[in-house]
């Protein structure tokens, strides 16, 4: 079928590229994003706009807020589905575990709980019989915050970046896990393709004809950022080892059952609840213990991640993480009470290097350290992927429609084109959409938190249908006008998101920036640097589109390269 | 404070050594000195210094972070730096030659 290895590298790297870089590009661009998710969850629900707060008392702030801690309606339902018979009234529910989390960017605390039910399963094998519950709340007051007030960096970008929210069956993990896999076999597939990987490695030629300034650009923003997308591809794969290989709920399950209670024989810490009703002894004073024992290891740190399991029972315990505000795991340096008497029932002992391996793997790729060089960095190297593969589609239509170029139309090359504008340009009008109703919409409105996700569906619709209607020059080896006036849309759209936040909060950025409350500022400055360059984006593509056409009428159809280059001679800055 | 001017250090450095590696390679010396020849020798000190800066770098990052962070840094120095200077090279090749230390 091939004549040799690199074409048939060279098909996998094309085909298999075009199909999953739609669903690639989401996932980079979603998750540059979600390495200021916090800082976007500020802007987008003003009333949180205060400074990170550490792990508040848990006996005078926290317990109350648990005591109103509810199952919470999504996964009733979805439960109710697993089990035998009605489950009874969330209030009747008695709270079996409990977590809190934190980062060193949180005002705001991530709390929940499993409740116990009486069901019998459906099916004999699903032992997991509990409905969570979680919220966020306010940790200076207590305060629930509304689930309407979506927190559109951590509620919405992130789980799109992993999940596409596609929840059916989790499809949407298993098409980014795909997308993923496919990510590497490109990356390998493409170093192969490369013939000059390190004679062309500063090379980037803007001014030579399109097709070959992308490839450049493709090769540059590809190889310079190999290592991170090969270690965030894969590290991405390791954190859903356990949806892709569920082989502890599956195959291994009577082993991996065995070895929850060998572990808690080991560590001394309770595998089952002892039936036996016993009070919680004071958790502030667990808490002060835990930080007295990290100071004698010479590292002093605030809470991070609290737990505590079997609730109101004798057998009862208290987990307390070191935050990883200094270190690439995401907690660590647990202790461990006796929930009853506060009785320190273990402290981890360091990791054995498989588990420090697995740590920084994870951490690395979730970054809840403190450390604002490298996400800025990370923002980087994400970007440079979303370049990589928008080069990458741009590219694979150039090829071909010099190939058409004065041919019948060519609907698979017009359909790429489109697709394209829709994911690189239909994606930010989108995300730019989605801000502009977060402010818009009324702040009483019931289902807020939907309509402004479906504000974010329908315009990424809006956008391809528009990219698909104007799409028909490229059938004549032209520029899609869609390109340029979606760059418009973004940047109306952008500008508009940074006045009506100050319209309806006031925080302007001579305020934002005076107070150094970076959070608010940072976003609105990028949304008007990343306006700017949509304009300065489509003032190029306006004059590339008039170079093309007059090079189309001058030479009879077919696009001369020498002409081009001649003609855009005057466009370089 | 002292771990920001160390980053710093490590972003020059970085950048330079990618500058450096980047002249080596006779297309881009052309670009930047138009069109001056360059000499065999010459372009083995541009690879050793290049390469030696990188390595500087990396000790910079060690000297700021715990070793696990600082691999992180470095390697995500090298992606931005290598950008840079081809960005550098694409738009204004002649700020290079200040890695020249020379003017002409």
């Amino acid at each position: 079928m091939f004549a040799n290895f690199r074409q048939a590298m060279a098909w996998v790297h094309t085909w298999f590229g075009l199909v999953l870089g739609y669903v690639l590009i989401a996932v980079f661009f979603f998750g540059s994003l979600s390495v200021f998710d916090r800082e976007i969850d500020r802007w987008a629900v003003p009333e949180t706009r205060f400074a990170a707060q550490p792990m508040p008392s848990f006996d005078t702030v926290l317990k109350p807020v648990y005591d109103r801690l509810r199952a919470h309606p999504d996964d009733m339902a979805a439960t109710a589905l697993r089990v035998q018979g009605e489950i009874p009234h969330p209030d009747t529910l008695p709270l079996a575990s409990l977590y809190a989390y934190t980062t060193h960017r949180d005002p705001v605390l991530q709390i929940g709980g499993e409740f116990a039910i009486p069901n019998k399963p459906i099916d004999a094998s699903d032992d997991h019989q509990h409905v969570h519950g979680w919220a966020s709340i306010d940790p200076r007051t207590g305060a629930y915050l509304s689930e309407d007030k979506l927190q559109v960096g951590s509620d919405f970008f992130y789980p799109l970046h992993y999940s596409l929210h596609l929840h059916w069956k989790n499809l949407g993990y298993w098409i980014v896990g795909l997308a993923a896999l496919i990510m590497l076999a490109a990356l390998v597939t493409g170093v192969v393709m490369h013939r000059k990987l390190f004679r062309e490695l500063f090379t980037f030629r803007p001014h030579k004809r399109t097709q070959r300034s992308v490839l450049d650009l493709h090769n540059l923003t590809g190889v310079v950022a190999l290592p991170f997308h090969f270690f965030f591809a894969f590290t991405g794969l390791v954190i859903f080892a356990g949806i892709y290989f569920p082989l502890s709920q599956t195959a291994l399950e009577p082993l991996a059952k065995q070895h929850e209670v060998l572990q808690a024989e080991r560590t001394g810490l309770p595998h089952e609840p002892a039936g036996i009703p016993a009070a919680l002894a004071s958790v502030d004073a667990m808490v002060a213990e835990a930080k007295r024992r990290w100071a004698l290891r010479d590292m002093p740190g605030e809470v991070g991640s609290l737990f505590i399991d079997h609730i109101g029972d004798e057998n009862g315990y208290v987990s307390i993480y070191r935050a990883g505000s200094d270190q690439v795991a995401l907690v660590g340096q647990g202790v461990h009470f006796k929930a009853s008497t506060g009785e320190v029932l273990r402290e981890d002992p360091p990791l054995s290097p498989v588990f420090s391996v697995n740590e920084f793997l994870t951490g690395l790729h979730l970054q809840h350290f403190r450390h604002w060089l490298l996400r800025w960095l990370y923002v980087f190297g994400g970007l440079a992927g979303c370049v990589c593969i928008a080069t990458g589609f741009v590219f694979f239509v150039e090829k071909r429609k010099r190939q058409l170029a004065g041919q019948s139309p060519a609907a698979l090359v017009r359909w790429v084109d489109a697709l394209a504008v829709a994911a690189v340009t239909g994606m930010l009008v989108a995300t730019s959409a989605m801000l502009v109703a977060n402010r818009l919409l009324p702040e009483d409105l019931l289902g807020r938190a939907l309509w402004q996700e479906r504000i974010f569906w329908y315009s990424w619709l809006a956008a391809l249908a528009h990219a698909a209607w104007r799409s028909a020059p490229v059938a004549r080896g032209l520029i899609s006008p869609a390109w340029r006036e979606q760059c418009w849309a973004y940047a109306a759209l952008a500008v508009a998101a940074v006045l009506l936040n100050w319209l309806t909060t006031g925080d302007h950025l001579g305020k934002t920036l005076a107070a150094g409350y970076w959070p608010v500022a940072g976003v609105d400055l990028c949304l008007l640097a990343s306006a700017g360059i949509a304009v300065k984006a489509a003032a190029l593509l306006r004059i590339r589109e008039g170079v093309r056409k007059r090079v189309a009428e001058g030479t009879a159809g077919t696009a001369d390269s020498s002409a081009l280059d001649t003609t855009l001679e005057p466009a370089r800055g | 404070m002292a771990e920001g001017g160390l980053l710093l250090l490590a972003t020059v450095s970085c950048f330079s050594g990618m500058a450096w590696l980047a002249l080596a390679k006779s297309a881009h010396w052309r670009q930047v000195r138009r069109g001056a020849s360059q000499s065999a020798g010459a372009m083995r000190g541009l690879q050793v210094a290049g390469s030696l800066a990188l390595l500087l770098a990396l000790w910079l990052c060690l000297l700021a972070d715990a070793p696990t962070m600082a691999a992180l840094v470095w390697c995500m120095l090298l992606a931005v730096s290598a950008a840079a200077v081809a960005f550098t090279l694409s738009w204004r090749p002649h700020w290079l030659r200040l890695w020249l230390l020379r003017r002409g």
